[in-house]
């Protein structure tokens, strides 16, 4: 009875997380392209083989890698501020909030368009004031430099209202007491931030980074929309590149490739995360 | 005398605080609303061209393109709410049977779910776009349900599963020596009771399924059909207006605007569902 109830929701979990890897599993293992006529020809590791020597897969491994942990960590860090501010009680915390909280409801797509507009050269406000300013315009989306902080920019805005909620909750779980005998024994407030808050406040951040940490390493809609990758696909992800392999270079091969390299790579920082996070259990006393 | 300054920089320091994330929150929406209601002469002269030159028309071309915005705003709403509707379906009594097992398959399962909730599931796109080939499926904008559903069923059944572990165990057996039976049950005791963290799941899956990207992307291609995420991209990626930054802004306000409401209304049930998530699982 009880598996009956579970057979439907875990036959389309099936279908659509792990079928989709073992497809990949095998269609890595062939070549379809428009030269063998969209048709699957098995090449045995050729894929594998052209995945270690790819300059561009390893080129955007970093990139995203660079995006993930410089966005992940300004998330953190601008979330913690902003959970501490709103842990507060002052008049019209609500109403802040609620606002604060709008950014991560648009969809990704509408505000990497609003962002386009934002950082346009020379008329968008941020280069109109730099103008007015007398300083040149900085070319935010066309210089090889800047287009990864637009992304990790855009990428702060919108998600960083969702880890200063998760922040907000896992202070809100922090007896106030702990604080009042803290302050008699005559410690003062910012010691109580690194002694109490940040301890108690840790598995919180912990899942805030995984979360957060996954999404980021899979960023597409962001990347897609706002730089399409470029310019000289300075910006290009992982993901865009198992994309544009598949819709544009029809290799659905190496696509597939692509995709389980990410995969891996994945799973790499997932076991590097966990060994980070039993060190520092360890080295507390 | 001196106490004074002292208790009131504190609460300067807040205002100021606040001001910043307000700004830093707000600004870039208010900016994409004022050039939205702008003439393009307007908006190429810079910061000089602060003041006249107010116009609808952005709005007007966004409204009446081909085929119109209102199209994918309607199409993103459909597809929400099935996919909210078949998750619920698909869910509720998955949870309820996870709820009540406590053996070694339960381990499994919550731990794969937890596993698929992390899953950047943009890696997923490619097969399921072949299986939506040989299926038939592409074009079809109700089949996005299917795999909006299996996306968003991990983060649903756990939430409801948490609901469910937290209610009283003689609550059902009571109803048991009345003869209710496990439909009955369901329907008239314990769905009403969990009907918070249902309102919650059903939302969070609503807003995923309203703004998913990578899979209507590849599984739509006539325009009629596509929902607002696809929409937006082939709007920035189109030169369909000539001067396009008035109706590009149109186009985000009006995309923007229906998420955003919904999120005022239903803020308290949405936090609480983002953090219970977070939370229990």
């Amino acid at each position: 009875m009880s598996l009956l109830l579970m057979a439907p929701a875990l036959l389309l979990l099936l279908a659509v997380f792990l079928w989709p890897m073992l497809d990949y599993a095998w269609l890595s293992l062939q070549a379809q392209t428009v030269f063998t006529g969209l048709k699957p020809v098995p090449v045995g590791l050729a894929n594998w083989e052209r995945l270690l020597g790819d300059g561009r897969f390893w080129q955007d491994a970093a990139q995203t890698l660079r995006f993930a942990v410089v966005s992940v960590g300004l998330e953190l860090l601008l979330g913690l501020a902003i959970a501490l501010l709103l842990h507060q009680s002052w008049r019209g915390r609500g109403l802040v909030r609620s606002l604060s909280l709008l950014p991560w409801a648009l969809p990704t797509t509408v505000m990497a368009l609003g962002w386009r507009w934002i950082l346009n050269d020379p008329n968008g406000p941020i280069n109109g004031v730099m103008q007015s300013l007398g300083l040149p315009s900085l070319p935010f989306l066309a210089s090889t430099q800047l287009a990864w902080l637009a992304v990790v920019l855009a990428d702060t805005w919108k998600t960083t209202p969702f880890v200063a909620l998760l922040l907000l909750a896992g202070l809100q779980m922090i007896p106030t007491d702990l604080y009042e005998a803290f302050a008699l024994e005559g410690g003062r407030p910012w010691q109580g931030l690194r002694r109490i808050t940040l301890p108690l406040l840790r598995p919180y951040v912990l899942i805030a980074l995984i979360f957060r940490l996954a999404q980021a390493l899979g960023v597409f809609d962001l990347v897609a929309v706002l730089t399409g990758g470029g310019p000289a696909s300075s910006t290009e992800t992982l993901a865009l590149y198992a994309y544009l392999n598949a819709m544009r270079f029809l290799d659905f091969g190496y696509s597939a490739t692509v995709m389980l390299g990410m995969f891996v790579l994945l799973l790499a920082s997932a076991l590097l995360l966990v060994l980070a996070q039993q060190r520092w259990r360890g080295a507390r006393p | 005398m001196s106490s004074s300054p002292l208790r009131q920089r504190p609460a300067l320091l807040r205002i100021s605080m606040v001001a910043l994330l307000m700004l830093w929150s707000l600004a870039p929406m208010l900016w994409q609303l004022y050039t939205s209601l702008r003439t393009p002469e307007s908006l190429l002269a810079g910061l000089a061209g602060l003041g006249g030159g107010w116009t609808l028309a952005n709005y007007s071309a966004v409204l009446q393109a081909d085929p119109p915005f209102g199209v994918y705003l309607l199409n993103s709403t459909v597809v929400g709410a099935l996919s909210t509707l078949l998750t619920l379906a698909l869910a509720i009594p998955c949870a309820y049977a996870l709820s009540r097992r406590s053996d070694l398959l339960k381990l499994v399962i919550g731990g794969g779910l937890l596993a698929a909730a992390v899953f950047p599931y943009v890696l997923l796109f490619l097969a399921l776009l072949q299986v939506a080939r040989q299926l038939g499926l592409a074009n079809n904008l109700l089949a996005l349900c299917l795999p909006y559903a299996g996306l968003s069923l991990p983060l649903a059944v756990l939430l409801l599963q948490a609901a469910f572990a937290d209610l009283p165990v003689e609550l059902e057996e009571n109803a048991l020596l009345e003869g209710f039976s496990l439909g009955q049950r369901l329907r008239w005791i314990l769905l009403p009771l969990i009907g918070p963290a249902v309102v919650s799941t059903g939302l969070l899956v609503f807003l995923f399924s309203w703004n998913e990207f990578p899979i209507a992307l590849t599984w739509l291609s006539r325009s009629e059909l596509l929902t607002l995420a696809p929409a937006m991209a082939r709007i920035a990626g189109s030169s369909v207006f000539t001067v396009p930054h008035g109706a590009f802004a149109a186009a985000t306000v009006l995309g923007g605007v229906p998420l955003l409401a919904l999120l005022l209304i239903f803020q308290r049930q949405i936090v609480a569902g983002l953090t219970q998530g977070a939370i229990k699982g």
